[in-house]
């Protein structure tokens, strides 16, 4: 076991060149206190802050949450919304190299990311929505405290002219992996956010996730709360 | 086959005094405190981070202290229940939770505290809201729930609390 918490470099968030750089070994109550990421991703210093409890936040990295690669992680779904990308470092003969990954693309299912044997998780990057962008995230428990979300749901949005011009949706809890939500998407982008392009998205979100039953809820029940959870964000964006 | 790591220097600060030890690479800080400290104040519950019987305060933060390994704390400071009381007084914190009878085992009492210490250091003021998201990592299995937040209300709104 190697402990890269005191690594210099690795904890931290600052703007470089127009993105936000993450540390991977920022712990959760820095991401949800810090003043870049409120001020530039909410819906992420939210999720942070709502991961199990203070001693954990405090304890816990936004890294470790990610390379963990449970589908219920709560930070990965704001990180799809926001398009961000992971630089994965390692040391080979000619010193060390770093390739970037889409968050999209880290995830291969429950406790499975592409890291490669030797390589680390150094940052997370992204760049900071464009001003008035609508954004929301939750996650749904059966209790408040210590929650392993049953189901958990992210919208980004911006309505230019009353058509929707950009859309990311994402689910977690649902499918082997945090799972980004294309089929909501399509049926968003250009589209009004009308009560009859609502009920479409609540109907695709149902029908693009994957969820399996457990110990915390049934397939059908997770199905059913992804699109009543959903339909509620689509329409306080409609609101806003 | 590599030589196995045996023990390793540890230089902490606990409740204020600096202590030297050796410790086995894989020993938890919840066990240095209570087995080589011999400070059984601080509790072993369940040993995965769900309970908070054995939260501690690590560099001014709340932690579970059997989810940190000892090496981890090198040149750190620890601060655990045994170290609130001074000069033969119970702590502003102890006193609210013996006035309110904020107590029924006791088993998740020192960790409801340091988790309170933590709360009214970040926020001396919360609200009865704050107060449960401030101890929601702390599990009372008396279910004494309501007398515990009662008595960090009375420091929230009596701002008696120091330290």
């Amino acid at each position: 076991m190697v402990d890269l918490k005191r690594v210099a470099g690795l904890t931290g968030v600052s703007r470089v060149k127009g993105e936000v750089h993450v540390g991977a070994c920022t712990p959760l109550s820095g991401i949800a206190s810090d003043r870049i990421i409120r001020a530039t991703a909410p819906v992420l210093a939210e999720a942070a802050d709502r991961v199990a409890c203070p001693q954990i936040r405090n304890r816990a990295t936004i890294g470790g949450n990610l390379c963990n690669a449970s589908p219920a992680a709560d930070t990965a779904v704001p990180l799809i919304l926001l398009d961000a990308v992971l630089d994965l470092a390692s040391s080979g003969p000619g010193g060390m190299t770093v390739r970037e990954v889409p968050i999209t693309d880290f995830f291969r299912g429950p406790g499975s990311t592409v890291l490669a044997p030797g390589e680390i998780l150094t940052h997370i990057r992204f760049k900071p929505p464009p001003k008035g962008t609508f954004a929301a995230w939750d996650k749904f428990g059966t209790r408040r405290a210590m929650e392993i979300a049953v189901a958990s749901v992210g919208v980004a949005l911006k309505v230019e002219s009353g058509m929707v011009v950009h859309a990311r949706v994402g689910y977690g809890s649902v499918a082997p992996v945090p799972l980004r939500g294309r089929k909501v998407e399509a049926e968003l982008l250009g589209s009004p956010l009308s009560a009859e392009v609502i009920r479409r998205c609540e109907a695709a979100a149902r029908e693009e996730i994957a969820p399996i039953t457990d110990v915390r809820a049934s397939a059908a029940y997770r199905r059913e709360i992804v699109g009543v959870m959903l339909r509620r964000m689509l329409q306080r964006a409609r609101r806003d | 086959m590599q030589d196995v790591i045996d023990k390793v220097e540890l230089a902490i600060a606990v409740n204020g005094e600096p202590v030297r030890l050796e410790v086995a690479p894989h020993v938890t800080l919840l066990e240095v405190l209570r087995e080589q400290l011999e400070l059984t104040g601080t509790k072993y519950g369940c040993g995965e981070g769900e309970c908070g019987a054995c939260s501690v305060i690590l560099d001014g933060r709340v932690v579970n202290s059997c989810l940190v390994l000892a090496l981890e704390c090198e040149g750190s400071e620890v601060l655990t229940v045994e170290g609130l009381a001074a000069n033969g007084r119970l702590h502003p914190i102890q006193q609210a939770f013996v006035d309110h009878g904020a107590i029924q085992c006791g088993f998740c009492t020192p960790g409801m505290i340091m988790a309170t210490h933590a709360l009214l250091q970040g926020n001396p003021t919360p609200t009865e809201e704050q107060i449960k998201r401030g101890l929601e990592g702390n599990l009372c299995r008396c279910t004494g729930y309501r007398k515990i937040i009662d008595a960090v209300l009375s420091l929230a709104r009596g701002g008696g609390c120091r330290g």
